[in-house]
């Protein structure tokens, strides 16, 4: 099975999805779930099969490359797999909406080109892919029109800006070394002068930081998320937002190599972007407890994750880049539970995403429930869901190094966590359920499926994470790190070993012990949810559930700080350029007269200038 | 191996006992500070067995498994901690384990709660995750004080290096971080001048108030561990730990009644003067004892 082979299917399964459309909707899912099921199967057995062929070389007389070592199939993997399960959550979250056959190209077609982006063995095919990526995003971001299309123009602005600052980067390798192609450059970069590697990282930074939304390129990634169609949003966060990591994997392990990257700027530099990442954690998780719309809390946390991942991979210990590399999949396995969680809750309350308008669904969308409790637990990083592992990876490296306060930095984010889930949860699935949602139903099946797979991911790679580690201790090892001491289930180390299996067994045992003295109790009477303690007062049946404000004494302290700074002072420029352009239009009216005007204006003052002056 | 086995069942057992012990303590303490005579020691053993046998609501599933995992939790936990020369799970992660797993305890609690639909509960979880917020802060800036400077997340390894070197508390990087810590134990363990969460004539006592019969008893005991955990954690930190139980039962006992002495003579905060309290002092106190550490260790 070549690469190509496999960017064909990949293509050519999107476009044929949509001319199937055209003749049956039924076929069209169908096949669209079996393209996106064909590719997970086809990455997976290409696991640990180097690859790597130039398969056409006319493109400006620079050979394109396509390539599969241990990192990009890592990426590829995860790209499958969430897309397939974010097809199949589509296939009832779309049904009966206009233009499906649409939706159903874009979403394949992000697919296919992030599989390119990270098989690409050059750069002029990885900005390529980069370019396709970015343009069918944006078409998906706005499917939904009305307040999406701002939100998809913010981003394409952005996002341009990004590709614009890596095509300068490109070029500029480029004439300097005359190939574009990734095992090229790398061995000519090291004798590159410090300065100029700094610039290539400057702009590199700004592509990749773009993409990744790093503070403080961050502020299109709220709306963009909260705006776009569920299984699309989990496609986003969850991992086309990381092709900006894999951006910042590949320039600065690959290309550039850890030890200059460790280097550059007399050692500055990594520390500043590891701040940026400590910065990145804190601000954005608080800024999600303030928010009421149950995607925009989820996309906050989307940018506060991604600063986990930043803070590993700078720090550029074989600890930190583990955690942070880690932190990706594991990030991606549980926003993108998340967002279909939310997906599906949207999908049985007719688009109802407030926070404050829901309650109760527990009762009504158990399974759904128990993914959003898995996702939350994953998310905030509890032991025995992949997100802790990964976390005090780079908890452990931080403090080993000695830099308390990015730790602290890092703890701290985990408790902004904590609140905002935990009002997320409650608000949504918990309290009293109101009259309006009695009647409603589970989730139908094929929005369940990937809201179980995903849950089960969750836990297996909490408690076995040394599936997952393998893999990446063989990229950390071709990144030139030292290997860590790796076992399925957990890290040995002298300073302190993790060991999953014994906190599982605890866990299990001691909830067990529990659970029988709980039952060996008088067994407890079922309740009503109306029958709650009230002071014996009346017990209202339409809204008797505490949300609003749900942390109010703690907004009244903190809201005042956090202004998203940033994101005013973009807007600022925005409204200035609009007022600037505005002016302009008066003058070029398009108007004839005014035109005819401007030229005897002009003709009459430069007449008046040879009158007076006789210059010519 | 037999040892091993014992560790695991002893070790919850006699935290078990200390805290339902200091819960007796505690009221017996505060009444006499009030000028009441109170309950007898044995008063919380009593109350647990009586509400055994009562009878009890339940508003669902997650109401059920909320609180089991509640208790399941704070019960993981004490296996994690030195007692004497027990930890039956010393290399499982350290501290940062410790720390997440101190979690599952108010998680439940809240979790389970959640599902008994009352505006109280929902009011008095807030409360809570608030004050958590509150003296995180401090405490993770203690904790990584601690961390740094014996670079280690072992909290096994803290209490051998204190065992060379002398206690913490009186060494001179971690007296700052230990003073806060002390300041902020009556917020961890939800005491007097913090008891924002229950607040009985305000909000009913919050996520208690649709718990009744076995919910409460264990309720209860998950307030006992907890109670154990919070001071624990601070013996083992900055007070060397303990080579045998009863010594290290002995430092927490003079723990706990000089932080009970002190705190009975104050009356309840309110949520925000709670939280600015715990971002003032002992967080100040905690910042400058982790430079004091960083500079300590250039």
């Amino acid at each position: 099975m070549s690469l190509e082979l496999l960017l064909i299917i990949a293509f050519g399964g999107a476009f044929l999805t949509y001319l199937l459309g055209k003749i049956s909707s039924g076929l069209r899912d169908s096949f669209a779930v079996f393209i996106s099921l064909a590719l997970v199967a086809v990455i997976a057995f290409l696991y640990g099969k180097p690859l790597h062929k130039a398969f056409y070389s006319g493109f400006l007389g620079l050979p394109l490359v396509l390539r599969l070592n241990m990192l990009s199939w890592f990426f590829a993997i995860t790209i499958a797999v969430v897309g397939a399960l974010s097809i199949i959550f589509s296939l009832s979250y779309i049904k009966g909406r206009e233009r499906t056959d649409f939706y159903y190209l874009m979403m394949l077609l992000v697919n296919a080109s992030m599989l390119g982006i990270v098989l690409s063995g050059d750069l002029v095919s990885f900005y390529i892919f980069w370019e396709i990526m970015s343009w069918s995003a944006f078409l998906l971001i706005s499917y939904n029109r009305g307040p999406a299309l701002a939100a998809g123009m913010k981003y394409i602005i952005m996002s341009i800006i990004g590709s614009t600052a890596m095509l300068v980067g490109m070029l500029s390798l480029y004439a300097s070394y005359g190939t574009l192609s990734i095992s090229e450059i790398a061995p000519q970069i090291a004798s590159a002068s410090p300065g100029y590697i700094l610039f290539l990282s400057v702009l590199f930074f700004v592509a990749f930081g773009i993409k990744n939304a790093v503070w403080p390129f961050h502020t299109w990634l709220p709306p963009a998320h909260s705006e776009a169609p569920s299984p699309f949003s989990a496609v986003l966060s969850g991992i086309l937002v990381r092709m900006g990591m894999y951006g910042f994997l590949l320039f600065f392990f690959v290309i550039v190599g850890s030890k200059i990257f460790l280097g550059l700027g007399r050692g500055s530099f990594h520390y500043i972007l590891a701040w940026i990442g400590a910065i990145n954690i804190v601000i954005p998780t608080f800024i999600a407890m303030l928010q009421n719309d149950s995607k925009r809390l989820l996309a906050w946390h989307g940018v506060g994750q991604g600063g986990y991942m930043v803070l590993g991979v700078a720090l550029g210990t074989s600890l930190g880049v583990t955690g942070g590399i880690f932190h990706i999949v594991n990030h991606t396995s549980y926003i993108a539970l998340l967002f279909l969680v939310v997906g599906a809750v949207e999908y049985r309350t007719n688009g109802i995403r407030d926070l404050n308008s829901l309650g109760g669904l527990i009762k009504r969308m158990p399974i759904t429930f128990i993914g959003a409790l898995i996702g939350v637990c994953g998310l905030i990083g509890l032991p025995l869901t992949n997100g802790f592992v990964s976390k005090w990876l780079i908890y452990k490296s931080l403090i080993l190094q000695g830099h308390p306060f990015l730790a602290f930095g890092a703890l701290i984010g985990t408790w902004g966590t904590i609140l905002s889930l935990y009002k997320f949860l409650h608000n949504m699935f918990l309290g009293q359920l109101p009259e309006r949602y009695n009647g409603i139903k589970k989730a139908p099946v094929s929005m369940q499926f990937p809201i179980i797979i995903l849950s089960l991911i969750i836990i297996l790679f909490g408690i076995f994470p040394g599936i997952p580690l393998k893999v990446i201790n063989c990229i950390v090892t071709s990144f030139g790190l030292q290997s860590l001491n790796i076992n399925i289930w957990g890290i040995g180390s002298e300073t302190g070993a993790l060991n999953t299996i014994n906190i599982f067994a605890a866990v299990l045992a001691v909830g067990l012990m529990v659970w029988l003295v709980f039952r060996a109790g008088r067994k407890a009477e079922p309740l009503p949810q109306e029958d709650t303690y009230a002071a014996g007062a009346a017990i209202p049946r339409e809204k008797y559930h505490y949300t609003v404000d749900f942390y109010k004494p703690l907004y009244r302290m903190i809201s005042p700080y956090l202004r998203d700074v940033i994101d005013e002072f973009y807007s600022w420029i925005a409204t200035g350029v609009k007022g600037l352009c505005n002016g302009i239009r008066h003058v070029y009216t398009g108007d004839v007269g005014y035109y005819v005007m401007y030229i005897i204006l002009f003709l009459s003052s430069l007449i008046f200038v040879q009158i007076m002056w006789g210059i010519w | 191996m037999v040892m091993g086995v014992v560790e695991y069942i002893l070790s919850p057992l006699l935290a078990l006992i200390i805290g339902i012990f200091f819960l007796g303590l505690s009221r017996k303490i505060m009444a006499r500070i009030h000028w009441r005579y109170g309950p007898p020691l044995t008063q919380p053993i009593i109350d647990i067995i009586k509400l055994f046998s009562q009878k009890s609501g339940s508003h669902g599933s997650l109401f059920n498994l909320g609180i089991i995992l509640s208790l399941a939790g704070s019960i993981v936990v004490v296996l994690f901690m030195p007692f004497g020369q027990m930890c039956p799970l010393s290399s499982s992660g350290g501290l940062l384990v410790i720390l997440y797993m101190m979690l599952l305890g108010p998680l439940g609690i809240a979790l389970s709660g959640g599902e008994g639909a009352n505006p109280n509960i929902s009011i008095g979880i807030s409360r809570k995750l608030i004050l958590a917020l509150g003296y995180e802060v401090p405490l993770l800036l203690i904790l990584l004080a601690v961390m740094t400077h014996y670079e280690t997340i072992s909290i096994v390894e803290v209490v051998k290096k204190q065992q060379h070197a002398g206690w913490s508390f009186i060494s001179l990087p971690l007296l700052l971080p230990g003073i806060a810590y002390f300041l902020i134990l009556p917020a961890i363990l939800g005491l007097r001048p913090f008891e924002v969460v229950q607040a009985p004539q305000e909000i009913a006592s919050g996520p208690m108030v649709e718990y009744g019969g076995k919910f409460l008893a264990f309720a209860t005991i998950q307030h006992a561990f907890s109670l154990f955990i919070g001071i624990a954690l601070f013996v083992n930190l900055f007070l060397g730990g303990a080579s045998n139980p009863v010594t290290f039962f002995i430092k927490m006992l003079v723990v706990f009644i000089l932080g009970l002495f002190i705190n009975a003579a104050f009356p309840r905060f309110r949520i925000e003067q709670a939280v600015k309290y715990l971002w003032r002092w002992p967080t100040l106190l905690a910042f400058v004892g982790l430079i004091v550490v960083l500079i300590i260790r250039r």
